[in-house]
């Protein structure tokens, strides 16, 4: 006797209602699994390509992203060698932190972890001559140029572009993100006639225009 | 969909020597695809047609030396159509996994400041959706 042999068919009375359930349950059983994945790949598919749209017409907020030229700060009136300090700016929820190297140069940076947004800190102690460290994933970042030395973090820090003034006080005067240099920053924000950007002197609105669009 | 009959068996019997009242020399098309069989014992699920397929089907018994057939075995009607479909989720699956990479590249490139690369890399993202909606449109009733 073997399990395979038929079986008496049901008998007739519930059969049709019965037979269609069981229809149902062999073509859910099996049979549509793969075709309602693919309709959610595609979902997704398409979930990131709108993510992709939103990302790049500005849905993320960066350091120092705001309409004009960001005003002028006083941030402290003295910072000593070995020092950091933790400040905002431009805006009131741009967190930034400014160094104080042993050697006296000085240097600003957002201190949003440019990994998972993590709070990074100052550590005299670690490295050569300190450096920049982010607790969370051990993510460590160059005090003189803001650049990744060690890792998860997938870009430098935005920089804060700070001066000194000769009774000591630090002033922030702008932003440059990852990607710039303090200079490049500097100009996109203020416009290029100003001394040292490319634009100084020439006064070419053409040069300008394509150097704006360049650069958001 | 519109499938060539299978290749003839050289050992069966040929239909086209004419035998004994003149078959038709077109082998008749195959019946349209309906789930299930025509034979209701045969519509039960595979676990109440073979109890003997068990979710392991003896893998995890140390007695059984050659397992039987595994937990999917006898339900596949029509092959070449299923391999078509998982071939198009496989690809459908590949195209999404670049996507997911192409959306670090855009928003690192947006982060740092290099907009007309984010934008660049948003088309890449887009074309690569149209290529996965293609593969889901080829056929959306396939099972
Ligand atoms: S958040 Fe800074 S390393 Fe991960």
């Amino acid at each position: 006797m073997s399990v395979t042999d038929p079986q008496p068919p049901a008998p007739d009375a519930p059969g049709d209602a019965a037979q269609e359930a069981l229809r149902d349950r062999i073509a859910a059983d099996s049979l549509t699994t793969r075709r309602d994945y693919l309709r959610i790949v595609a979902t997704v598919s398409g979930g990131l390509a709108v993510g992709g749209v939103a990302v790049a017409s500005g849905i993320l907020h960066r350091h120092g992203d705001s309409e004009g030229a960001p005003e002028v700060k006083k941030i402290a009136d003295r910072i000593e060698r070995g020092e950091s300090l933790a400040f905002r700016y431009p805006g009131e929820e741009d967190r930034a932190i400014a160094v104080r190297m042993e050697d006296g140069t000085l240097a600003g940076y957002s201190a949003v972890c440019t990994h998972l947004a993590c709070a990074v800190l100052w550590r005299n102690d670690r490295g050569s001559e300190g450096e920049l460290y982010c607790p969370c994933h051990e993510g460590i970042f160059d005090a003189r140029t803001g650049e990744v030395t060690a890792g998860p973090p997938p870009r430098g820090l935005p920089k804060v572009i700070l001066v000194e003034q000769v009774d000591g006080s630090v002033w922030a005067i702008g932003t440059a993100r990852s990607g710039e240099s303090a200079l490049e920053g500097f100009c996109r924000q203020n416009g290029d006639d100003r001394p040292g950007c490319p634009g100084f002197g020439a006064g070419g609105p053409g040069l300008k225009a394509t150097e704006r669009s360049e650069r958001t | 969909m519109s499938e060539s009959t299978f290749p003839p068996d050289p050992e069966a019997p040929r239909p086209s020597t004419p035998p004994a009242g003149g078959m038709d020399p077109e082998p008749p098309r195959p019946p349209a695809y309906t789930p299930g069989s025509a034979q209701p014992r045969l519509n039960r699920p595979v676990h109440e047609r073979y109890p003997q397929i068990r979710p392991t089907s003896g893998y995890g018994d140390p007695r059984i030396r050659h397992t039987g057939p595994g937990p999917g075995a006898g339900t596949e009607q029509e092959p070449e159509r299923s391999s078509k479909l998982s071939a198009r989720l496989a690809l459908a699956l590949t195209v999404v996994i670049g996507q997911l990479w192409g959306l670090t590249i855009v928003v690192d490139e947006w982060m740092a400041g290099d907009t007309g690369t984010a934008w660049w890399g948003t088309g890449f993202l887009v074309l690569s959706f149209l290529v996965v909606l293609g593969l889901w449109a080829i056929d959306p009733k396939d099972r």
